[in-house]
């Protein structure tokens, strides 16, 4: 398990693009969908997800806005821009081709 | 227990940056984390239970906070401290060299040659210091960089307003600074040339001129950014 979350861990900022690719969210909604796609095993820490989120943000891939709730506290939102989307893209093509690699390597 | 929560993030950003993103990050964490506990009570855990998880999920937050430390709006980066520092090291020295240029011209060396020479001397020396004045008065005028965020609230762009303005002004500072210093060094040569005392004051109330028009180009550079 420990190697599954280290590997997680080093793609936090993929594993949140991916989640802001159909619609904006927050840090919270985007944790609460990553138990879920795991069954409850795997849960980013906060401070893992918000320096994340840091990056991304001065990287351009992402941009946050506070949402207008007019109900209880307001929340920040993030949403991905053309540039994230790229990059996600990208990404996700090295990643498959690594995957394979691995795989044809550890068998 | 929701007090609690807030008290342990109160707590956790007592070493955090003084910063704005600081507080907005401080707020944003305690909002989900209190979203966090209410789906957790809403699901049968126990308020304890509830509150130690939470806590538990939050990490080492200490990587955030050098993160922040960078944006602080109030510090120079280290390269403009640097170049500010320099510019006003040059700028001294250049107002020493000015006077020692005074002094030798008008000590008795140069004396055989004529008695304007401690004058010329004096003119040299002002037109050194155009130099260094401009130098101190661009270096007064630096601010912060405020990086630029898309999609920034009404704050931040407020302060990329304040911050691009605080540029302007530095330009046009400087700007008015050589037109009058080159006015002053201009008056005294040619008036030294010439000794028409009474006719050469005009160059003071060309100078005004100058200036009004490279404030009125200013102005109206100003206004086609705008449309």
């Amino acid at each position: 398990m420990s190697i599954t979350s280290d590997i997680l861990r080093g793609h936090t900022e993929a594993i949140i693009l991916s989640h802001l690719l159909d619609q904006d969210s927050y840090g919270y909604q985007i944790n609460k969908d990553i138990m879920k796609k795991t069954n409850n095993t795997y849960e980013l820490k906060e401070a893992t997800l918000y320096s994340a989120f840091r990056r991304l943000e001065q990287a351009g891939y992402i941009r946050t806005y506070w949402g207008d709730e007019t109900v209880g506290a307001r929340r920040r939102y993030y949403a991905i821009t053309e540039d994230g989307r790229r990059m996600y893209h990208g990404y996700k093509k090295e990643w498959q081709e690594a995957k394979e690699m691995i795989d044809k390597l550890l068998k | 227990m929701k007090e609690k929560i807030r008290q342990h993030f109160n707590l956790l950003f007592t070493e955090a940056p003084k910063t704005r993103k600081a507080l907005d990050l401080k707020q944003e964490m305690i909002q989900n984390a209190m979203d966090k506990y209410d789906d957790m009570v809403a699901e049968g855990y126990s308020e304890e239970d509830a509150y130690r998880n939470v806590i538990d999920s939050i990490g080492d937050v200490s990587e955030l906070f050098t993160e922040l430390e960078e944006k602080n709006l109030f510090t120079l980066s280290e390269k403009d401290r640097k170049k500010k520092a320099m510019l006003t090291a040059v700028a001294v020295g250049l107002y020493i060299f000015a006077g020692a240029v005074f002094y030798f011209f008008s000590s008795g060396m140069w004396y055989s040659h004529g008695y304007h020479m401690g004058n010329l001397g004096l003119v040299i020396a002002l037109l050194i210091c155009i130099a260094p004045t401009i130098m101190l008065v661009y270096a007064a005028n630096m601010y912060p960089d405020y990086s630029k965020k898309e999609g920034s609230n009404m704050v931040e762009r407020y302060k990329e307003d304040r911050y691009s303005s605080n540029k302007e002004t530095a330009v046009r500072r400087s700007i008015n600074t050589i037109i009058w210093s080159l006015a002053v060094v201009l008056y005294f040569i040619i008036s030294f040339a010439t000794f028409q005392w009474e006719v050469t004051w005009v160059i003071f109330p060309m100078a005004l001129c100058v200036q009004s028009i490279i404030r009125l180009i200013f102005s109206l550079k100003g206004d086609g950014k705008h449309m």
